[in-house]
């Protein structure tokens, strides 16, 4: 297919291309490098590469709060990814395969949610939580991640079990499955690759979220990484290589994972729109 | 195949009522269907229903955050809501960034995507990665990274153009009323013009490459084809991009809110940090709640046109 091609033109689409990707890896170089460096010397050449790498900025940021807003953000999404999937799941299986009252007025309901602004609810949200004394509590901000986190997964599963081969269903209910049995040990376990979507999609969304955690957990004990890299900000008006080392290592947990995944990344969330 | 199909569910449907009484069937898989959807619905019901109907609700009342008293006061929030050049300038604001997400990004995503998936190769795989990769990062680190490029001191950006000899704004890139959104619309685009991408790409890469081949024979060059058979046919993939970018232009917060809070002087407000605003540093919890109906209106409008233009339902 490149037969046609002249290679002095195809070679030029690479001038553009390479510039364009400059501008785009210019700034993480810039935040890893900056972060080896002394203040002095982030200022007198920002651009070269750290002459004497300053490890102690990633100490310092390590401890002052990070190590712990880390250990929160994990917890925090590691409960909800899971509770989402398996919520969702359940969900769409019956939504697809399934008949009942109220199915479909059900379903759009529930769909809808995934246009819904959190912003939205924020104030009731608050004065729900706080009523409820689940303000700055673990299960007070997985609560709402988890329901906000449902429509586009339960989107997502239904596509996956409305196309589920009936045989497997019809062979298990033969040798007289029930419902139960059927969902859990052949349905769940033979969809793994799509709750595998569902839960990278929803692992980048609620480790980055920000708005819900902001208005709920207010102690500093129970920051999440976002939340707690908003509140540097501002603290560390001297100390920028420290600033940049924060935020180095709280990119560097999803970086890493998407390094490790990155085809399964780019698939589910780049296949969503189909 | 689908006859075959057909077929086979009416025989284990045929089975299903040999072994089982019909009726008892039918009671008992509503009732496991009930039990099935019940985590998710009651989940979604309080966190989400629930404050949704009281948002619609409270935007009649006056009321602080915490105040256990609220006070009726009928349509005043809303009076008070279209009579607020503030209100307005945060619609105007989400509509500046709707707009130049899209003029933005998706032009750069399409192009890309087209070069990549046509145009090169050897990297593909590289430049994917490295586009891709500000997705995984927060909004928020994104914007603390911004905020310290823009800076008027130690930023990257006046040092570069103090090299090249261009004078930086006196105000600073975020703290100049009239640059303040496209500073913010240009961090946004660095973090999410691999994602309109990355979506475009795995569209064009369904293009049959047959078509490109017949073209190729009659002559054409790849911007031809560029225009003539990757666009059209990438249509449905492209419109799914640009509803996708609309939808977080009409609920972006994260990047304003750290950037500029909505400042200087609201010239930077959004709805999502004028909600926010109003509620929590300003305690007028029932006048968010009528701003917040109205932003839920727009998302609702754009998340019923999304359903539309996407096969996923």
């Amino acid at each position: 297919m490149m037969l046609k091609r002249n290679p002095l033109i195809s070679n030029l689409v690479y001038i553009p291309l390479i510039a364009y990707s400059i501008l785009i890896a210019l700034p993480m170089v810039w935040m890893v490098s900056s972060a080896l460096k002394t203040t002095r010397e982030m200022f007198s050449s920002p651009f070269s590469l750290p002459t004497n790498p300053q490890w102690g900025n990633f100490v310092q940021a390590w401890n002052s709060g990070i190590s712990g807003y880390l250990i929160n953000s994990f917890f925090i999404t590691l409960v909800s990814v899971t509770v989402i999937v398996m919520v969702s799941a359940m969900a769409a299986y019956a939504f697809a395969r399934m008949k009942f009252f109220g199915r479909i007025p059900l379903y759009l309901i529930l769909i809808a949610g995934f246009a819904v602004p959190v912003h939205t609810t924020l104030v009731p949200l608050y004065r729900m939580l706080n009523g409820a004394d689940l303000l700055n509590t673990y299960p007070g901000v997985i609560g709402p991640y988890v329901a906000f986190g449902i429509p586009f997964s339960v989107l997502l599963m239904f596509a996956f079990f409305v196309q589920f081969p009936s045989e497997i269903e019809d062979a298990a209910r033969i040798d007289g499955c029930t419902t139960w049995q059927m969902v859990f040990r052949i349905v769940l376990p033979l969809s793994l690759p799509s709750m595998a979507s569902v839960a990278i999609f929803q692992t980048v969304l609620l480790w980055n979220e920000f708005s819900l955690a902001l208005i709920i957990l207010s102690d500093e004990s129970m920051r999440t990484i976002p939340l707690g890299l908003s509140k540097f900000q501002g603290q560390w008006t001297t100390d920028w290589p420290s600033l940049l080392a924060a935020l180095t290592l709280a990119s560097i947990p999803m970086l890493i994972i998407f390094m490790l995944l990155q085809k399964q990344f780019v698939n589910t969330l780049g296949g969503f729109s189909k | 195949m689908s006859q075959n199909r057909l077929s086979e569910r009416t025989v284990s449907v045929l089975r299903r009522v040999r072994t089982d009484h019909p009726a008892r069937l039918s009671w008992r898989e509503t009732r496991d269907a009930y039990i099935l959807v019940a985590p998710a619905v009651i989940l979604f019901a309080i966190f989400v229903i629930y404050p949704l109907i009281n948002t619609v609700l409270l935007s009649f009342y006056q009321y602080g955050l915490t105040d256990p008293d609220i006070k009726f006061v009928q349509f005043d929030n809303y009076i008070r809501l279209f009579q607020d050049p503030i209100f307005w300038r945060a619609l105007r604001n989400n509509g500046s960034i709707l707009v130049g997400s899209v003029a933005i990004q998706v032009t750069i995503g399409v192009v890309l995507a087209a070069v990549l998936s046509r145009g090169i190769r050897w990297g593909k795989t590289f430049f994917r990665t490295l586009h891709f990769a500000p997705i995984v990062m927060s909004a928020v680190a994104v914007g603390v990274l911004w905020q310290l490029i823009y800076d008027p001191g130690i930023g990257i950006l006046n040092h570069t153009l103090r090299g090249l000899n261009i004078r930086p704004p006196v105000q600073g890139w975020l703290g100049d009323p009239n640059l303040v959104m496209l500073s913010i619309l240009l961090a946004s685009a660095w973090q999410y013009t691999g994602y309109v991408m990355t979506i475009v790409l795995a569209g064009m890469q369904t293009v049959p490459t047959e078509i490109y081949e017949a073209s190729g024979l009659d002559g054409a060059n790849e911007v031809q084809n560029f225009f003539f058979i990757t666009l059209p046919m990438s249509r449905n993939v492209i419109i799914a991009a640009i509803l996708i970018t609309m939808i977080g232009a009409v609920k972006v917060f994260d990047i304003v809110y750290v950037l500029t809070r909505g400042g200087p002087a609201n010239a930077s407000q959004v709805l999502g940090t004028y909600i926010y605003y109003n509620a929590f540093t300003l305690n007028q919890a029932g006048y968010a709640s009528a701003i917040a109906v109205v932003l839920l209106v727009i998302a609702l409008i754009f998340g019923v046109l999304q359903l539309r233009f996407t096969r996923q339902v």
